[in-house]
């Protein structure tokens, strides 16, 4: 049984390959290349540095042990749905007793590139601390002790949430967990650095508190018993390193009762969220929305910026970038009243979303091409929920802005500059998103993934080229603000009606380019929407 | 034609067809749905090597096949969402591929795949299909209502669509497709997935639409079904129609089932095949 299941993981690892094409073996091959310098340095920190400070050994051990436990701990979690091995339901119509199921599962656990990453980064302990003799046994032990937890405490966890992460919501949240945690991971890194700037000074004592208190948590055992087996404190190691079996123990009679309940109990049906009947026009936005072709797309629009999860995460993006800056400016003392203009540049940013307007419909855009409506009304709807969605997100940081600052003169420029600005954008959106779509995966576990055929490269090039396009055809508004701020205020006054005109034209010469190509060309555009996913 | 959904003033459960709003006819033409040298290639596969087919008005047209024949591909190239190769579709007397906004005015689709606005609540999807077809807000109101309570789906109408059931997809694509009161209907697979309640529904829907002159052209792999709905019946077979007309005279005094096999060549498995099956002693 464990044989069958290790070489099943082997062959979902090998699959997965040959699966996709080589773009696709190639990203895959630098993401598993990606963990070999997490397992170097991890290595190379529980190598080295206890040596050269021994005063920081058992709290550096301590809180790696438990950094890699953390991550074991909520890594599987968000990438349940990217990983066909992690979900034991797919197991329940085999004839499988839970204990020889346990012992396959956590076999097929060992294999792959983030066990082989951490033994890697672990084995840097048994380096940096053990001496020769009895002492050599029980570190390797507590290593091997530690290993286990991470991979027995993944899997009970994940076991007895399974029914939990396979429900659409949790889907949902673990895309927009994975985003965050990518802003929280640079964010880490920040911080890190002015930690380590700051090293010479801390005060190790006053963290002394906290290392007790994370010596005692699971991973902390097994961190103390490498220690002293390290130290020579023998018995004290034995005792830490049975500890942190009896909770490996512990853990696994966890996942054994979660598995037996999984094999052997039916899934009670899911209950879906009923919504009252708001309709499909947002409230807020109704005043702007007609009940036409133009007003429904519009209106589709909007829903889905509020439900998507990955534009979502867009907007969550954005929003935090916007906080920051509006944190930073109020903090700094930066008091220019010009600086509420700085809303612009987030606004050009979130509107990028709109070079590719179709791909979040994906293979859904049929029933835009079926209903034989104008391709015009289609792309203009799109820009409307835009224009709207960017102008209303203007607004609140302007007005965040301008109320830190005090420009509240420069509010009603910052708006009507936006409404340039994202005119203009759109115009360029409106060829590029025809011309160049692809579809955006509804839920996936990488948040970065691109559906279709070996498209990543290309999109990302024509964007680059959209960007540009759009930076030029933009550098005549932005001079004419700069001129205004920095050498004459009045020009600003007559930037405003020229940009907003500027915008319109650009946007309706983009509109019509756009239109009249889709029109002759909707089945191919919804082929390339509905294209296969791959990888 | 609009179809009202729901008991008329007499009480009697029947839908009937009124005429108000409706999309424009055409100059009757003599035939809901005419094919011409149908083709299609993906690459080096033939998936439809050209199809002629002439489907008159009012008609319950079922088209079968085996898995690959070319069915959701001909239905595709018909209903103006897959470019054919070569070939003449006419819809209701208006060509699909010359005039496609005008064309697609007369037909409502229920694709295979059901791929639908994920995001959008049920009732939201209605109101959306039914907007894009140009129909007055009021309108798509009173139908999305209607039909929400016909097809069951009225208590779910504020869920997200990606939280339906199969069943409940394929009743709410079918209720979008419905909801414009076209000329002709293209189902791919309609009564796949869908409870008996649902599908005795749906067949009576069906039924009562063709009664006020309507076209139902759809595809299934359930020949008892099509046996009983379709007054004729279209076999596809490696992309090419083997056999058309009314079913009476396809199925020649046999099941349409035992007419399907023999056409399209299929072998029964033979007695020394699969003989370990039923001796599992486990």
């Amino acid at each position: 049984m464990a044989g069958h299941l290790v070489r099943l993981k082997l062959a979902l690892l090998r699959n997965g390959l040959r699966r996709s094409e080589w773009q696709q073996q190639v990203g895959l091959v630098l993401g598993a290349l990606g963990g070999l310098p997490l397992a170097a340095g991890g290595f190379l920190l529980l190598a080295l540095v206890p040596r050269a400070e021994p005063r920081f050994g058992l709290l550096l051990v301590e809180a790696v042990f438990l950094g890699l436990f953390l991550g074991w701990l909520l890594f599987p979690l968000l990438s349940f749905g990217g990983d066909a091995s992690l979900d034991p339901a797919r197991l329940a119509l085999l004839p499988l007793r839970p204990g020889g199921l346990m012992a396959g599962l956590f076999l097929a656990g060992c294999v792959g590139v983030a066990p082989l990453c951490t033994l890697a980064a672990l084995a840097g302990g048994v380096v940096g601390f053990a001496p020769l003799g009895p002492g050599l046994v029980l570190a390797v032990a507590a290593v091997l002790a530690q290993f286990a937890l991470c991979v027995v405490g993944s899997r009970a966890l994940l076991t007895a949430l399974s029914r939990q992460l396979r429900s659409r919501k949790a889907r949902d949240l673990g895309i927009l967990l994975v985003s965050l945690a990518g802003l929280s991971v640079s964010l880490a890194v920040q911080v890190g650095a002015r930690m380590a700037e700051r090293w010479e000074r801390l005060d190790v004592e006053a963290l002394r508190p906290l290392g007790r208190v994370v010596g005692w948590l699971p991973p902390g055992l097994a961190a103390r018993a490498l220690v002293d087996a390290g130290r020579g404190r023998l018995l004290a190691a034995t005792v830490e390193l049975l500890a942190a079996v009896v909770v490996v123990l512990l853990l696994g009679w966890w996942w054994w009762r979660s598995l037996d309940r999984v094999l052997t109990t039916a899934e009670p049906p899911a209950r879906a969220r009923s919504r009252p009947a708001a309709g499909l026009f947002p409230r807020a936005a109704r005043p702007f929305l007609r009940a036409d072709r133009r007003g429904a797309v519009a209106a589709k629009e909007l829903r889905y910026l509020a439900r998507h999860p990955r534009l979502r995460v867009a907007w969550l993006t954005s929003g935090l970038l916007a906080l920051a800056l509006v944190v930073a400016a109020a903090l700094g003392g930066w008091d220019h009243p010009a600086l509420v203009l700085v809303a612009l540049v987030v606004v050009f940013m979130l509107s990028q979303n709109s070079l590719n307007q179709f791909g979040w419909d994906g293979p859904a855009y049929w029933a835009n091409v079926v209903s034989g409506a104008d391709p015009r009304d289609d792309l203009a709807g799109r820009n409307l929920a835009a224009m709207l969605a960017g102008l209303g997100a203007t607004a609140v940081l302007a007005v965040a802005l301008a109320a830190v600052t005090g420009g509240w003169p420069y509010l009603p420029v910052a708006l009507c500059l936006a409404a340039g600005v994202i005119a203009v954008v759109l115009g360029v959106c409106d060829v590029v998103s025809v011309r160049f779509p692809y579809p955006v995966p509804e839920v996936t576990s990488n948040l970065w993934a691109v559906q279709g055929t070996g498209q990543g490269c290309l999109v990302g090039l024509m964007q680059m080229v959209a960007f540009a396009v759009e930076g030029l055809l933009l550098l005549p508004v932005f001079t004419l603000v700069g001129v205004g701020v920095l050498v004459w205020r009045p020009l600003l006054a007559v930037a405003c009606p020229v940009a907003v005109l500027y915008g319109l034209v650009v946007w309706r010469v983009g509109l019509g380019m756009g239109a009249r190509w889709l029109r002759d060309h909707q089945p191919e555009l919804l082929a390339q929407l509905s294209a296969r996913r791959a990888g | 034609m609009i179809l009202r959904l729901g008991r008329t003033g007499k009480g009697d459960g029947r839908l009937s067809p009124v005429t108000a709003g409706s999309p424009p006819q055409a100059d009757r033409s003599p035939t809901a749905l005419t094919v011409r040298g149908l083709r299609k290639a993906f690459g080096p596969k033939v998936a439809v090597a050209g199809i002629d087919l002439d489907i008159p008005h009012g008609c319950f047209f079922g088209l079968v096949g085996p898995n690959g024949a070319g069915k959701t591909t001909t239905l595709g190239m018909v209903t103006g969402l897959l470019r054919p190769d070569a070939g003449l579709v006419v819809v209701d007397g208006v060509e699909v591929w010359r005039d496609p906004p005008a064309a697609k005015r007369r037909i409502g689709v229920l694709p295979e795949d059901l791929r639908l606005f994920e995001r959008l609540t049920g009732a939201e999807l209605l109101t959306y299909s039914g907007l894009l077809r140009g129909l007055p807000a009021a309108t798509v109101e009173e139908r999305a209502r209607e039909l929400l309570d016909v097809l069951g789906l009225a208590e779910a109408a504020g869920t997200l669509v990606v939280d339906y059931s199969h069943g409940m997809r394929k009743k709410i694509a079918l209720a979008a497709a419905l909801l414009h009161a076209p000329r002709v209907l293209f189902l791919d697979e309609p009564f796949e997935a869908i409870d008996p309640v649902s599908a005795r529904t749906i067949r009576g829907l069906l039924e009562r639409y063709t009664e006020g002159g309507a076209t139902v052209v759809f595809s299934s792999h359930v020949m008892e079904l099509v046996e009983r709905l379709c007054d004729r019946v279209g076999i596809m077979h490696l992309g090419r129609l083997i056999a058309e007309g009314p079913t009476e005279r396809v199925r020649a005094g046999r099941s349409l089932e035992d007419a399907f096999v023999e056409l399209v060549g299929a072998e029964r498995t033979g007695p020394e095949e699969l003989g370990w099956l039923g001796t599992s002693s486990a």
